[in-house]
């Protein structure tokens, strides 16, 4: 298969959400170094100038990284030699569901798609669930939350924001949300006190207490967000917090001390990756 | 940046991608970062900025040239802090190859 073929085949995969990665030989010899294979869950294809047995191999020495879409270079041997490849996993984008499409929605919207998320807006009223207002979103669905979240597929990278205009809505879609098999990586749901008092009332008829411990209600970090892109700030990063496992915390907190002392031990990366 | 790479393969356009494959240390861009340089030194994307970037472009344009892949090491551990402001300290091994 020729390289932008191959390329067409990564691109259709991240597109449709499956499962994809990407082998290249990276210090494998004048022959194979800067070629391809790409790994899908059942098959795998080989760049041209790369033979079925040579494929098969490198498939079947990467998948404990492709299950687990890890992207990393490896050391493979072939034919009693050391080839250097790199796997580079494309796991699927992460799905943020926003449900209410009120003024939060606006910037949550176009903040989750400048942090890479797949963006669904959800409400019931047609003037607000449209196209218009939300152009950056990959999907407007105009539909009751509660049969949204009936039927939408829950999983690890799916992270669902309860941004609606009444407590009726929140407890309509939590009841759904909560008795369903599978679980979101994350809820979050705005609101006073008072009104998730209010939602939580309501759903201690049906559940018990401890199915809703992992709602992050109210929603966001506290930096004091007033406007709807300060709490579109504040949200994200909750949820970055909550995706890399961090606490949330300033960075500085962590390392001020070793500032003092120039920075000699224990900083181990730069503040700003992961 | 995968439909940025395809559409240079389509189009034939001399250009080089490098891809960050390995770090170690403190390095400002993770694993499978990357950057298309074309042949008159346009940027899309980064790796991370600052001297190390400017290496792997340097050599970006020679693997235009010899059409021949190379992996280069890129070590921000020499100085702590670099005129431009780089104060990573680690580093990272990229691939650079000729997309044609």
């Amino acid at each position: 298969m020729k390289k932008e073929a191959l390329y067409h085949k990564l691109s259709e995969a991240i597109l449709n959400r499956t499962a994809v990665s990407l082998v290249t030989f990276t210090e494998a010899g004048p022959d194979l170094t800067g070629k391809r294979i790409l790994l899908l869950p059942e098959t795998a294809y080989g760049e041209k100038g790369v033979s079925d047995d040579l494929t098969n191999a490198t498939a079947a020495f990467c998948a404990p990284s492709f299950l687990q879409q890890h992207t990393t270079s490896l050391d493979f041997y072939w034919q009693n030699k050391r080839h250097t490849i790199f796997h580079e996993a494309f796991p699927p984008s992460p799905h943020l569901i926003i449900a209410g499409a009120g003024h939060v929605g606006e910037p949550v919207a176009q903040m989750g798609k400048m942090l890479g998320f797949s963006v669904t807006v959800v409400d019931d009223r047609p003037s607000f669930a449209n196209k218009e207002r939300f152009s950056c979103a990959d999907e407007v669905c105009c539909q009751s939350f509660h049969s949204y979240f009936q039927n939408v597929p829950l999983q690890s990278f799916t992270y669902i924001l309860l941004l609606t205009r009444g407590h009726q809505f929140d407890v309509l879609s939590l009841q759904q949300l909560l008795s369903r098999k599978d679980r979101p990586a994350y809820i979050g749901m705005i609101g006073s006190r008072r009104r998730i008092a209010g939602v939580f009332e309501q759903l201690r008829i049906d559940f018990p207490k401890e199915s809703f411990t992992h709602i992050h209600t109210p929603v966001g970090l506290d930096i004091g967000a007033e406007t709807p892109a300060e709490i579109a700030v504040s949200i994200f990063a909750e949820i970055l917090a909550v995706r890399n496992k961090k606490s949330g915390e300033p960075l500085s907190s962590h390392i001020r001390e070793l500032a003092k002392k120039g920075f000699r031990k224990g900083t181990k990366r730069c503040g700003n990756t992961k | 940046m995968i439909t940025m790479i395809h559409t240079f393969l389509q189009i034939k356009k001399p250009a080089a991608l490098a891809t960050i494959v390995s770090t170690k240390g403190s390095t400002p861009r993770k694993k499978g970062s990357k950057m298309i340089i074309t042949s008159t030194g346009a940027l899309i994307g980064t790796i991370g900025g600052g001297c190390g970037e400017g290496e792997v472009i340097d050599k970006a344009l020679e693997v235009i040239k010899t059409g021949q892949p190379v992996t280069h090491k890129v070590d921000l551990t020499s100085g702590l802090l670099y005129e431009d402001g780089g104060i990573c300290g680690g580093i990272m091994t990229v691939f650079i190859e000729p997309l044609l």
